[in-house]
């Protein structure tokens, strides 16, 4: 019975059709996968309920107590640094009937209590009390530690903690693979690593997570387009990128398009501290992570760990995309810098943020209205069968002296959009773990 | 003998009914040129000092009252260096996302005008919706509190020198924010 509801006959035949809707290799993608609500909750399953999802960075959680409350998939999450000292994540959903636990999106607390009845939560959601206890003596089967909120596995790479509610899922490291390699460009340029600066702007789009995150995977191609208004309002120009001096990587769908340019993205900031911090720093960010890499650090760039972590080197912005259904998804935008960067480049990094990729921001106004309308067209039963072209850059893989995982000549390329869709199509298309190969 | 009337006036906005009048014109004047997208002479009612600020708002225990603060990720925190590049970037020919233009109204209600400590600048508090209707059927609604003050520059005309944009929503339910409020 409850094998049946929680993998309904209709995944398997779901399942097999996949293969059909993606073709990867040759980027020929069916729109029904940015529409369909079948596809969307299998993704809910085959995909946010088993990958790894970020749900916080260290700096956000400093004292035992702190909490956020966040999604993974559309399952409700609170994060919490228990007495521990450990970040803990587990399902906000009373285990008597339900019920929310935590109304906050932040805070710090020691116990996370019930509305409803006044069942209490520990810092690692272990059920510490029930009110009336008395009222369950005699003959009860009340087990308080067997009624926790249900939790998730916790592991962080350098100070960034994912979440996962699969316990077949190979560990981070493993999933991460070897985008690790390229993670350290933002987490381990300098000894102090990263801190994410307070507060965290949040928006509806109504369009599919996946539009979002193909763009950020790979997707250079639309910035001197789509970002035209906000390039010449601050430049009066197009920024250069130069194919022999550019490239795609990715690893497991995990990917990263970039020049070697070293200020292109943080220039757009608008803050000449800024381009001078980097510029200082430069020759200990070479000794750190090497001469190519170094170049990377605030570069013309754009990236995505696999589902659903978008980020911006340069502009310091990290985001995730949550799926509210198959054509709404809620972004959350933070900003990030070097702990060990000047105080004042927090206020610097704060305000560039603002001005260029927050809901107000000059670039990111312009982002969502394609992806909101990629998305509403397919109302149309006729279009949504109609194909996708992910076709650029077919033939430019390379073999590279230092770049490591699959890297592709030149940023203006869909060689990482395909990557995306070949992993969310493993993911779709496996019963489990064992079955997804690496990518 | 004063009046109840009276009293209540003085106690609560002792300011003239003409200068009350002058400040809702002034203020459903800039609505206007927003709807009409007259960023220039927008930018003119700002003082040079202008500090415009939407903070991001989050859901908090009451406990904690940090609803919002200055040192927190915000929609909008500037002056009018910021102010100007937004307006640039909103007149480009090439703001795609803004042709056809975006239809707007500003709302403003529940104007109250209380003195400051200056007496050439006042407090004034005020409600604001903002309607956005786009293409055929996009439609989105912003909603918020505002707190500005407004000052009588050396020429005798009214401006704007800070604007609080409090939003009703801790998640902006839009795609983004294509207008000042
Ligand atoms: S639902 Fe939480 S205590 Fe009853
Ligand atoms: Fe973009």
């Amino acid at each position: 019975m409850t094998e049946s509801l929680l993998k309904p006959d209709s995944n398997a035949k779901l399942a097999a059709g996949i293969e059909e809707l993606v073709d990867a290799e040759a980027g020929n993608i069916d729109r029904r996968i940015f529409w369909d609500e079948s596809i969307y909750n299998l993704e809910l399953e085959r995909i946010f309920a088993r990958c790894w999802i970020f749900v916080a960075h260290d700096t956000q959680l400093p004292n035992v107590g702190d909490f956020l409350t966040t999604t993974i998939g559309e399952d409700a999450v609170i994060v919490s640094r228990g007495e521990d000292g450990k970040i803990h994540t587990f399902l906000n959903s009373c285990t008597h009937r339900g019920n929310r636990v935590c109304f906050a999106e932040a805070g710090n607390s020691r116990r996370f209590t019930c509305n409803f009845h006044g069942w209490s939560y520990g810092l690692d959601g272990s059920l510490k009390n029930v009110s009336r206890p008395q009222s369950y003596s005699g003959k009860s089967n009340l087990d308080k530690s067997k009624l926790g909120l249900h939790k998730a596995r916790v592991e962080s790479y350098k100070g960034m903690h994912f979440a996962c509610f699969d316990p077949e899922a190979p560990s981070l490291e493993e999933y991460l693979g070897e985008f690790r390699w390229y993670l350290d460009v933002i987490l381990d340029n300098d000894e102090g690593g990263i801190e994410f600066i307070d507060g965290n702007i949040k928006s509806r789009l109504k369009c599919n997570w996946k539009f979002p995150a193909e763009n950020f995977v790979g997707d250079s191609y639309h910035a001197p387009w789509t970002h035209s208004s906000a390039l010449i309002a601050m430049f009066g120009k197009q920024p250069t990128m130069r194919p022999d001096r550019s490239y795609h990587a990715n690893a497991n769908g995990h990917g990263w398009e970039f020049g070697l340019d070293f200020i292109g993205n943080a220039a757009t900031l608008n803050s000449p501290p800024i381009i001078d911090y980097l510029r200082e720093q430069e020759a200990k960010f070479a000794e750190r992570l090497g001469k190519v890499r170094s170049r990377m650090v605030g570069a013309l760039s754009s990236a995505n760990v696999f589902p659903n972590l978008s980020f911006l080197a340069g502009h310091n912005t990290f985001r995730t995309w949550n799926p509210k259904g198959p054509r709404s998804t809620e972004l959350h935008t933070w900003v990030f810098l070097n702990a060990n960067a000047p105080e004042e480049l927090k206020e610097e990094y704060r305000r560039g943020v603002m001005l260029t990729f927050s809901p107000a921001g000059v670039f990111e106004m312009d982002d969502g209205e394609n992806f909101e309308n990629c998305t509403a067209v397919n109302v149309g039963v006729v279009t949504r069968q109609q194909q996708l072209h992910f076709g650029m850059g077919l033939d430019s893989k390379i073999e590279h002296e230092e770049l490591r995982g699959n890297v592709y000549q030149s940023q203006i390329n869909e060689a990482n959009q395909r990557a995306f869709y070949q992993r969310w199509a493993d993911l779709m298309g496996a019963e489990t773990w064992a079955d997804v190969p690496v990518r | 003998m004063k009046t109840l009337e009276q009293t209540t006036r003085r106690d609560h906005c002792s300011v003239s009914a003409e200068l009350l009048l002058e400040i809702q014109q002034f203020l459903y004047r800039e609505a206007r040129l927003l709807d009409n997208e007259q960023y220039d002479e927008w930018l003119e009612l700002l003082t040079d000092d202008i500090h415009y600020w939407v903070p991001g708002v989050q859901a908090r225990y009451r406990k904690d009252e940090a609803k919002f603060s200055s040192e927190r990720m915000a929609y909008f925190d500037d002056g009018l260096e910021y102010l100007k590049i937004r307006v640039a970037r909103a007149k480009q020919p090439s703001a795609w996302a803004e042709d056809p233009p975006t239809r707007h109204f500003h709302l403003i209600g529940n104007i109250e005008v209380l003195p400051t400590e200056d007496s050439n600048e006042w407090t004034v508090h005020s409600v604001i919706l903002n309607h956005r209707h786009r293409t055929e059927d996009d439609e989105m609604e912003l909603k918020a509190r505002r707190v500005d003050t407004i000052r009588r520059n050396s020429e005798g005309l009214l401006q704007l020198a800070r604007r609080k944009v409090i939003l009703q929503e801790t998640v902006l339910q839009a795609k983004n924010i294509n207008t000042f409020l």
